[in-house]
């Protein structure tokens, strides 16, 4: 293994983050004023510190033990289609209300499409899945359940 | 006979065409998921969720029921003909119905898995009903203080059958439980850990958690394993050739396996289905293990055993009745289907614990119903309907199949409340939940910890809050000293016992 690799491990990135979170997490609890005290100092803070803390000691047992550990790192590339997917999702639900139910719902599963290589030697039929894909779930939700969808841009229609 | 008739009135519900309609429609969904590598029922009944706010209550339980019975059967389907088991607690089915398979009885060990899911799932499904009253008057009597340490029993359970990586599942729990505080406090009316915004005054939904951590990290995880030996399955599925009329079991194969072996099975099903945690996989490996202790013929076992067929499949299906008694009694989920069923019961404004069945029990009844008619009816039909083309499931495109659950689980967290905040919320526990999953955190635990939390915090609070903030009351208290004592032993028979005889 290379110098510093083991610092480098994408299992140690994950509790980490957590941890920091964890720290937000604790000084917020800090910060609750109960309305009223009852028996001994509990109160609406009382839980979330004593959770903070349990939660900083099995941390620390999972840096540890991620930090013992010699089986090797995933591959950075790896994980390339799943960014797409959460960048396509992203996009998909901030333009959701302004381009409407059916243009943002074929985008997205054109991109999701290419993600997965579905169809895309054959355009044709590339796009008659996407329409389909479209369709369906338009018929499910608003015809089936009758949920209100914005169907065009701007929630027009 | 109140009861009886309560339960007996589940069933008229069902003469509904409405009603039959998701039974049906749950139980097709249920087969599909299940039987499809890499989709769960659980991940069906996450996509149901968000549905579940534009439909009925009754219509919903019963959709779940049919999704959870078939979901835990139909991974039986893909197990046997392909050696791919289509839901974990299909695994020990693989062990034994693939090797028929290869000696061309493939149907055979299609019908006796179906035959035990459909024994143990109605067994399961009668126990349920036969002694949820009586779990509703044991119920009564556990107050505030054993309340507490039952929900810390399940946590605690809930941690520790995941061996591997115990220090990860504290991790995941805690993390579910910290997410519950966001929000009101579960006694007084202040708003914690809302960081000055008005959107987290009101807490996070569950809807999003379930969507993100089983939906959309499913989707992320799909993108990242694509490359996989896919083509190969679906050759084999191809070649696979099955005739309807092998799929009987004969008379003399079913003596040779023994009412008793089908019994035995469901009663360890459903006592496992209790247990919180331990769910369907550790239903069937206790029960093929019993089985193969006390068989005639041990050394047929891995070689094509039906009796460990019948034993696996009994118990794992009869653990769906198990599941429910937990949940429905204290709000304890036996496993992730469960869990996500009591998520439709908190969306319909229903609170789980024993006032539920005494004062609501018409809707419970048809659930169970449903249980029961799954099992008994729509296993062995759907098997003699459509069992020659159920493996042909796996050739459903991927790529289709994975866009199309990204947009119901997307579009189906926006139509719950018609709002960019929930689908975006979705989208960061699907990030969280996907990065969890990489790293061998549990995200059933995760779910368990967010459902649980507000339980434990109310019961610890109130506990201490009534004895002066002492915690000797839990110790004091019997039945919190039973529920502590019976953590105690759970945790020396599944940890430390386990490493003594691996040593």
């Amino acid at each position: 293994m290379i110098r510093g690799g083991r610092f480098a491990r994408t299992g140690l990135v994950l509790p980490i983050l957590l941890i920091a979170l964890n720290t937000v997490y604790l000084s917020a609890a800090l910060n609750i004023e109960s309305q009223f005290s009852s028996g001994a100092g509990i109160g609406p803070r009382t839980v979330p510190i004593l959770v903070s803390l349990c939660m900083y000691v099995a941390l620390v047992v999972v840096v540890y033990g991620e930090l013992r550990d010699d089986s090797a790192s995933e591959p950075r590339g790896a994980v390339i289609r799943p960014a797409l997917v959460v960048l396509a999702t992203a996009g998909y639900i901030f333009l959701f209300r302004p381009l409407g139910y059916w243009i943002d719902t074929a985008l997205y599963v054109a991109v999701l499409f290419g993600v997965f290589q579905f169809e895309i030697r054959r355009p044709h039929f590339f796009a008659v899945y996407v329409i389909l894909v479209a369709v369906a779930f338009y018929g499910l939700f608003a015809g089936v359940f009758g949920v209100r969808l914005p169907p065009l841009p701007g929630g027009l229609g | 006979m109140d009861t009886f008739l309560t339960f007996a009135h589940g069933f008229l519900a069902l003469a509904d065409p409405s009603v039959i309609g998701f039974l049906v429609a749950g139980f097709l969904i249920g087969t599909f998921f299940g039987a499809m590598p890499g989709l769960t029922s659980v991940l069906a009944i996450a996509l149901l969720l968000p549905m579940t706010y534009t439909i009925d209550v009754i219509p919903a339980l019963v959709m779940s029921a049919a999704i959870f019975m078939a979901g835990m059967y139909s991974g039986s389907i893909t197990a046997t003909t392909i050696n791919i088991p289509g839901a974990p607690s299909s695994m020990m089915t693989a062990i034994e119905g693939y090797p028929l398979m290869r000696k061309g009885k493939g149907a055979n060990a299609l019908g006796h898995a179906a035959l035990g899911s459909m024994i143990g799932g109605s067994i399961g499904a009668i126990l349920l009903m036969g002694f949820m009253p009586l779990a509703a008057e044991l119920s009564l009597m556990v107050r505030t203080p054993g309340k507490f340490s039952l929900v810390l029993f399940a946590l605690v359970v809930i941690i520790i059958v995941d061996k591997g990586a115990i220090a990860k599942g504290v991790v995941a729990t805690l993390l579910g439980i910290m997410l519950a505080t966001i929000g009101i406090d579960v006694l007084q009316p202040i708003p914690r850990f809302n960081f000055g915004t008005e959107t987290l005054v009101e807490g996070i939904d569950i809807m999003p958690i379930v969507i993100g951590a089983f939906a959309l990290s499913e989707v992320l995880i799909q993108a990242q394993n694509w490359n996989s030996s896919f083509d190969a399955d679906l050759a084999r599925a191809r070649d696979v050739k099955i005739r309807r009329r092998d799929f009987i079991p004969s008379l003399s194969e079913i003596r040779e396996i023994g009412w008793l072996t089908y019994i035995k099975g469901a009663v360890i099903g459903y006592g496992t289905g209790i247990l919180p945690g331990a769910g369907g996989s550790m239903a069937a490996f206790v029960s093929y293990a019993a089985a193969k202790s006390s068989s005639r013929k041990p050394e047929e076992y891995g070689h094509g055993s039906r009796e460990g067929i019948a034993a696996a499949e009994s118990a794992n299906n009869a653990m769906c009745g198990g599941a429910f008694v937990p949940m429905l009694m204290f709000g304890i989920p036996g496993d992730p289907t469960t869990a996500i069923v009591l998520g439709v019961l908190v969306i319909n404004g229903l609170q789980p614990g024993p006032r539920l069945l005494e004062q609501q029990a018409d809707l419970l009844a048809p659930m169970f119903a449903s249980l029961f008619v799954s099992a008994l009816i729509l296993i062995p039909l759907t098997l003699f309907l459509f069992g020659p083309y159920f493996v042909r499931i796996v050739s459903i495109p991927k790529g289709l199949l994975y866009s199309s659950i990204a947009v119901v689980a997307l579009v189906g967290s926006y139509v719950a409340t018609y709002s960019i905040f929930q689908m975006f919320l979705a989208l960061i526990f699907g990030v969280l939940a996907y990065f969890m999953r990489k790293q061998n955190y549990s995200t059933v635990s995760l779910l368990l910890g967010f459902i649980l939390g507000p339980d434990l915090e109310q019961y610890l609070r109130r506990s201490l809050s009534l004895n002066d903030g002492n915690p000797m009351i839990f110790l004091t208290n019997i039945d919190s000293l039973v529920f502590l004592l019976l953590t105690a032993l759970f945790v020396y028979l599944i940890l430390f016992r386990k490493r003594r005889s691996a040593a």
